[in-house]
């Protein structure tokens, strides 16, 4: 089903609708996707997953949901009719009533599709071809790794309908080429994974041309390698450098989740359910941003209630200032509604959530463009060194490489989890197994002292709020620079 | 019409009689699922929120899996075929022809066997999805009243029935019931109880996981000792089902150790290494009736039978689909899915309540922050774990907040290490000696 037919049938569904107030998502998602492995196809697949979801509120705002995965004006109208009864049901046992809805603005919008390349530009076959020939890439360049590759590309269509006469259509296409590399040595087995992201077969394009993520594989497959020669670091307090990729993951797991206005009663960021703005959570010249990005992996123009996606400085110049809000709880939680519900599909119920959040610190430090990333780490050590930013005495870590994070943000603990670390105090620039980054969000925050390198904000995860899989996206500069902190800890060995 | 049924046509004549040559089908093989959902949940101690209202789905999906005349195969996930997003079969079968790839080990379609009977279905669950649903209500209703006034509860109730279809060119055709039934509660977002299976949750089952839920809240509202250096750590069955899944599940995935992407090699298994203590046993087993992993048949036509990965510390196999047992040179094995049907035992469990009455100096550990970003291959784990409960003296005394540090490998292979049974989750607790701070 196309955009099209996606609308149509939306209009259709409220045309002759004796519903309740609903809001109506319908989604058509394809996808193709394939994995090699050690030269040879694992999985070649094609997809689709569509259908229905419908979200129903009785007068006093008491909801029921329901949903089916047909796209069919009659199923559309079964489901119509289930969410309402659920609705009603729910009102019977007193259930938590919620009207901010009927606030909403009515909206009618279609996103442009931010693509270049439509998603059957290649055959499934010339991907085939085009993927084994970067994966074969790999392997002779290095055989004694075993390498994964993998490729995906989605076409996930959305139309969303309300009863006020809202109808928002919009495409997120997304593709994904990822490399793997497992490695061996002293008896012990280490991997690696990078990432490049985009929203159409381009991707592959590019890499063909630059070997970018090719470059990158190598380059951390034999980083894994020192990895696995390395021993343990003493546990303890140090000062840190942490690259993008674990910016986007302090940002998102220690920062992001814990404005989200559905969060705000158990929030260490709330107060009495209300956000504290106002508060200095970081030093003077700290900015955090979050919102859609074009062409990113967690571009969403609007949100799937049905609103507009807003980008929103959740803290300027070190000051919290706003929340990420959806409609039902943005006022609640004392924040504006920033269109920030996002759903994993059809099926499921929306919550606020990020896109893209960015980590930026004013004083930013310029490093040279390195042809490698051992040249790149040197770099860092030389102008930290330089601009008197390095402790030569004692440990100063660089952090490789995300791993995921997780966060309790009611207590504000956060773990982040690296490939490895490196540390700078020394010349010869020596590799430590990795361990447990962990701490309290407010102190992570205000160790943050500077950027180094350029904006990157491409760090792509997924992010698995209340056990819904969303695209979520992000970074910082190149590097950030945490002081040390008695709050914020490495794991490791007993120090 | 069923998907089953308009796949098993498609597929049916494909390979009798093809409207192309080219999309001709040598053998096929198929799994759908037909699945009614219900669930209910509180937010923030408030039934029915707009973030977790009653809610319902209904949907068939499934995998085609089709080897063409050429000998190429195509894999797709295929979806409910009313509707306008519905594709004419010959159009399907161009779009999965394009899909087409060279997998020469991927090619059996096994004939079929004996199927066991296994309990995989709930009567009662059924009867919630047709309609008589007040039993849920009712225990939404229940965890509300009970819960401790000063907490903030977060719950979720969900049922689910349907049918499961297997279907293959060599003949196998099996159509069953399946049901399941999962319960999750938290106080504070801090400490949580649930229950999970194919059956609807016992008076007895929900009266004691309250209480024991209850008691560690209780625990919490203190602060506990610091922990010493002769402190033992006690993984809770909750937490060793992470570690599980973290570090066993995909070591023991047939392809990975076959690839070189496993931390055992296939040379560990011909020598049959003990890599694990000489008490401790790792199954599969699908046939125990009204688990999560339990079933009658794997979506690739394989009859559910227990496995045994690991006997008296001692690798036995892997897990091993239809594929990677033609590569290894042996026979598919009963698969889990996630950590269920996979369980651990030790020869020598002692059951939890005698053995925490002997604990001197401990801390239980009842979740672990970071446990999914931690590196599968190496066994080793680096994690915090807030809100963890010391024990002294045999009891539960109160809170404090650690970081662990070890190897889980190692945990399972040393001799220090006591399993211990738990009575109301399938996994055990585990005592062991490994790195252990203050966070």
């Amino acid at each position: 089903m196309n955009q099209n037919e996606l609308r149509e049938l939306v209009d259709q569904l409220f045309k002759e609708s004796q519903n309740e107030y609903c809001i109506v998502r319908l989604e058509s998602r394809r996808e193709w996707g394939m994995r090699l492995s050690n030269g040879r196809f694992e999985r070649v697949s094609s997809g689709w997953d569509s259908g229905i979801g419908v979200q129903a509120f009785t007068q006093e705002g008491a909801s029921g949901f329901a949903s089916a995965d047909v796209l069919s004006l009659e199923v559309g109208r079964q489901v119509m009719q289930r969410a309402t009864s659920l609705a009603e049901r729910n009102a019977q046992i007193g259930a938590e009533c919620n009207r901010e809805i009927l606030k909403a603005p009515r909206i009618e919008e279609d996103a442009e599709d931010p693509r270049v390349f439509p998603f059957e530009h290649f055959s499934l076959a010339e991907l085939q071809t085009k993927v084994l020939g970067l994966h074969q890439r790999l392997l002779e360049r290095n055989p004694k790794i075993s390498w994964q590759t993998s490729y995906r590309q989605v076409e996930d269509l959305w139309c969303i309908g309300r009863s006020d006469g809202t109808r928002v259509s919009f495409v997120i296409p997304r593709a994904l080429l990822m490399h793997q590399g497992t490695v061996r040595e002293n008896e012990r087995a280490q991997s690696t994974l990078v990432q490049r992201s985009g929203v159409d077969v381009g991707i592959l394009q590019l890499e063909q041309e630059d070997a970018f993520l090719e470059t990158k594989a190598l380059e951390r497959a034999e980083f894994a390698k020192a990895v696995c020669r390395a021993p343990q670091l003493p546990s303890g307090h140090y000062p840190l450098v942490i690259d993008y990729g674990l910016a986007k993951g302090l940002a998102h797991e220690a920062f992001g989740h814990a404005v989200e206005s559905d969060h705000m009663k158990e929030s260490v960021l709330g107060e009495k359910g209300k956000l504290k703005k106002g508060l200095k959570v970081a030093r003077s010249g700290v900015q955090i941003i979050d919102g859609p990005l074009v062409g990113d992996w967690a571009y969403q123009p609007y949100s799937a209630n049905g609103l507009k996606r807003e980008t929103v400085q959740i803290v300027k110049d070190g000051v919290l200032l706003a929340g990420l809000g959806d409609i039902f709880s943005a006022e609640e939680a004392g924040m504006e509604v920033t269109g920030a519900g996002r759903a994993e599909s059809y099926g499921y119920i929306p919550l606020p959530r990020m896109t893209n959040i960015r980590l930026i610190v004013d004083q930013a430090i310029p490093i040279p463009q390195a042809p490698s990333l051992r040249e790149e780490i040197r770099q860092v050590r030389e102008v930290l060194k330089e601009k008197g930013e390095l402790r030569e005495e004692g440990k100063h870590l660089l952090l490789l490489g995300y791993r995921g994070g997780q966060v309790n943000p009611k207590t504000g603990d956060f773990v982040f989890q690296c490939d490895g670390m490196i540390d700078l105090a020394d010349p010869n620039l020596p590799v430590y197994q990795p361990s447990i980054f962990s701490g309290k969000i407010l102190s992570a925050l205000q160790a943050i002292r500077a950027g180094l390198g350029q904006g990157c904000y491409d760090a792509i995860g997924t992010c698995g709020k209340s056990g819904q899989a969303v695209p979520s996206s992000g970074g910082s500069h190149r590097y950030l620079l945490l002081e040390q902190d008695e709050q914020v800890s490495l794991g490791g060995e007993q120090g | 019409m069923k998907l089953i049924a308009h796949l098993e046509e498609l597929l049916y004549k494909a390979q009798t009689s093809p409207v192309q040559l080219k999309l001709k089908v040598r053998d096929w093989r198929i799994v759908v699922h037909e699945t009614q959902l219900t669930s209910l949940g509180i937010k923030d101690s408030a039934p029915g929120s707009v973030y977790t209202p009653p809610s319902y789905h209904q949907g068939e999906s499934g995998e085609v899996v089709i080897i063409w005349e050429d000998g190429r195969l195509s894999r797709a996930n295929v979806q409910a075929v009313s509707g306008k997003n519905a594709q004419s079969g010959q159009e399907q079968l161009q779009e999965w022809y394009q899909a087409a790839y060279e997998d020469p080990d991927g090619r059996e379609i096994p004939a079929p066997e004996a199927i066991p009977l296994v309990a995989v279905e709930d009567r009662a669950v059924q009867k919630i999805l047709a309609g008589e649903d007040e039993i849920l209500f009712e225990q939404l209703s229940r965890l509300l009243k009970d819960r401790p006034e000063q907490a903030e509860m977060q719950a979720s109730i969900q049922a689910a029935w349907g049918y499961r279809h297997v279907r293959n060119s060599k003949g196998l055709a099996v159509s069953y019931q399946e049901s399941q039934y999962a319960l999750s509660y938290s106080f504070d977002s801090l400490v949580g109880g649930g229950f999970a299976k194919r059956r609807l949750i016992s008076e007895e089952e929900w009266v004691k996981t309250w209480q024991q839920t209850l008691a560690y809240y209780q625990a919490m509202q203190q602060e506990g000792a610091p922990i010493g250096p002769q402190t033992t750590v006690v993984f809770s069955p909750g937490v060793v089902d992470s570690f599980l899944g973290q570090f066993i599940v995909p070591n023991f995935v047939g392809q990975s150790i076959l690839e070189g992407q496993s931390a055992y090699r296939v040379e560990h298994f011909e020598k049959q290494e003990q890599v694990f203590n000489e008490g401790l046993t790792l199954v599969v087993d699908p046939l125990r009736p009204f688990e999560l992993g339990s079933y009658l048949v794997t979506s690739e036509g394989i009859a559910a039978e227990r496995t045994i990965l690991v006997q008296k510390g001692v690798l036995k196999t892997p897990f091993l689909r239809v594929k990677d047992a033609h590569r290894w040179g042996g026979k598919p094995t009963a698969l889990p899915q996630g950590t269920s049907g996979l369980y651990l035992k030790h020869d020598q469990e002692g059951s939890w309540p005698e053995v925490l009455v002997g604990i001197e100096d401990g801390i239980l550990i009842l979740s672990v922050l970071g446990m999914h970003t931690q590196n599968s291959t190496a066994g080793e784990y680096s994690l915090s774990a807030p809100q963890s409960l010391r024990i002294h003296n045999g009891k539960i005394v109160g809170k404090t907040d650690v970081k662990l540090s070890g190897n889980f490998f190692k945990d399972l292979k040393s001799p220090d290490t006591r399993f211990t049974k738990s009575e109301l989750e399938t996994k055990p607790y585990l005592l062991v000696k490994t790195g252990l701070q203050t966070l």
